[in-house]
């Protein structure tokens, strides 16, 4: 992950809800009201990039853990037991744009095990899908609308790669057979 | 919130990957984001002069985590234009490699828009270009940089076309006079609307530059 990554930044731009432990002056701003302080036991979405340094705190073993994190609602239990059931029907586009890089984030500040299974099992299944999309693009218009919308950042990226390699090989063998003639 | 207009520069910068062209610099975004971390570094200092500089996080962590959060908006700040200009940086770079003459368009814009300012009589002149100030004077050394280095190989047109040509001559059509040219068969003048068959790599560099259309 680059610096520089576009793709990255997004990332941390997905929120987070955190739930503050100490009261800390002059914060009210992440609530939206400015000039007062953040009381203790407030909850507020913080965007990523900002909950993951307050949250490590807790990890460095200090006496006071500055904000709790909870698991982000894109990959609450609900959504956990739909992408169980049937991975191929869920639109995680609308529910977080960057969804694998965010779970991939959440997993290294929360300890969820069946997440990992989860996801990487989700990836499996659409990634299949996605091919076949890609390489049939007929299929398209009539039936897979609904699906290609609701792909996340990496999936549509993927979508594009095996969509324009599929295209290249043919370009690439229809030019061979002509040249050969 | 803090942070928040950095994130739409970068959603600038995403949709700016996708595009075939430069957008116009978003200078007031830029500016804004600036400022904001002007004002986070003075509300730091301001934070930090009753402590006459020993500041003990671990007896005030309140204000320790004010000042953390201050200090990674700027962070965040930093990062997102950074990422912001070199994603532009990026395009610039690639249009001097491919030959589309950048300044020229942005002369060519500058001119007319300097030209209807004129007419209405209002002073904004440069407003159409699609890049900074800044941005004009890097492309313009990076075209600088770029001829010097291919000035050392002179049998090779290092930002030709990689794609090898299928035919030595081909028909094209003239889309804007360009004057005259020299070619081993004699001087041709390209003059608009008329039709040639001559020979690709003395046409090139204005096929590239949009002065001719290549014909099938």
């Amino acid at each position: 992950m680059s610096y520089y990554d576009i793709d990255a930044i997004l990332t941390d731009a997905q929120k987070v809800p955190c739930t503050f432990e100490i009261t800390i002056p002059g914060l009210g701003y992440l609530e939206g009201n400015s000039n007062t302080d953040i009381k203790q036991g407030t909850r507020v979405e913080l965007p990523l990039w900002l909950a993951e340094m307050l949250g490590v705190s807790q990890r460095l073993g200090t006496e006071q853990n500055v904000v709790t994190l909870d698991l982000p609602p894109a990959l609450a239990p609900r959504v956990q037991n739909a992408l169980k059931a049937n991975p191929c029907t869920v639109d995680l586009r609308s529910l977080a744009s960057h969804y694998y890089s965010l779970g991939e984030r959440i997993l290294g500040l929360l300890e969820e095990d069946e997440l990992v299974d989860i996801l990487s099992e989700t990836f499996k299944k659409r990634a299949a899908e996605i091919a076949d999309h890609a390489h049939n693009p007929q299929g398209v218009i009539s039936s897979g609308g609904e699906f290609l919308k609701g792909l996340d950042e990496n999936e549509r990226q993927l979508f594009k790669i095996s969509h324009e390699s599929a295209k290249a090989i043919r370009a690439f063998l229809s030019d061979r057979s002509n040249t050969k003639k | 919130m803090y942070g928040d207009l950095g994130l739409k520069l970068v959603q600038h910068a995403k949709r700016t990957q996708s595009l075939s062209q430069l957008p116009p610099y978003q200078s007031d975004i830029v500016r804004s984001v600036t400022r904001e971390v002007r004002d986070l570094d003075r509300d730091v200092t301001e934070m930090l002069e009753p402590f006459n500089g020993h500041f003990d996080p671990a007896e005030e962590p309140a204000t320790a985590c004010s000042l953390l959060v201050r200090h990674l908006c700027m962070r965040r700040d930093k990062r997102c234009l950074l990422a912001y200009h070199r994603v532009r940086v990026e395009m610039i770079e690639g249009m001097c490699w491919s030959g589309s003459d950048l300044l020229d368009q942005v002369q060519a814009s500058q001119n007319k828009v300097a030209e209807e300012g004129a007419r209405i009589g209002s002073a904004e002149g440069s407003g159409a270009s699609s890049l900074s100030p800044e941005e004009e004077e890097y492309a313009r050394q990076y075209e600088d940089l770029l001829a010097a280095y291919k000035g050392q190989w002179t049998d090779i047109d290092l930002t030709g076309s990689l794609e090898p040509p299928r035919d030595l001559f081909i028909d094209v059509r003239v889309l804007k006079d360009a004057g005259e040219i020299q070619t081993e068969y004699g001087a041709i003048t390209l003059t608009k609307n008329s039709q040639f068959f001559v020979r690709q790599g003395d046409v090139e560099r204005l096929i590239a530059q949009g002065f001719l259309q290549k014909l099938n």
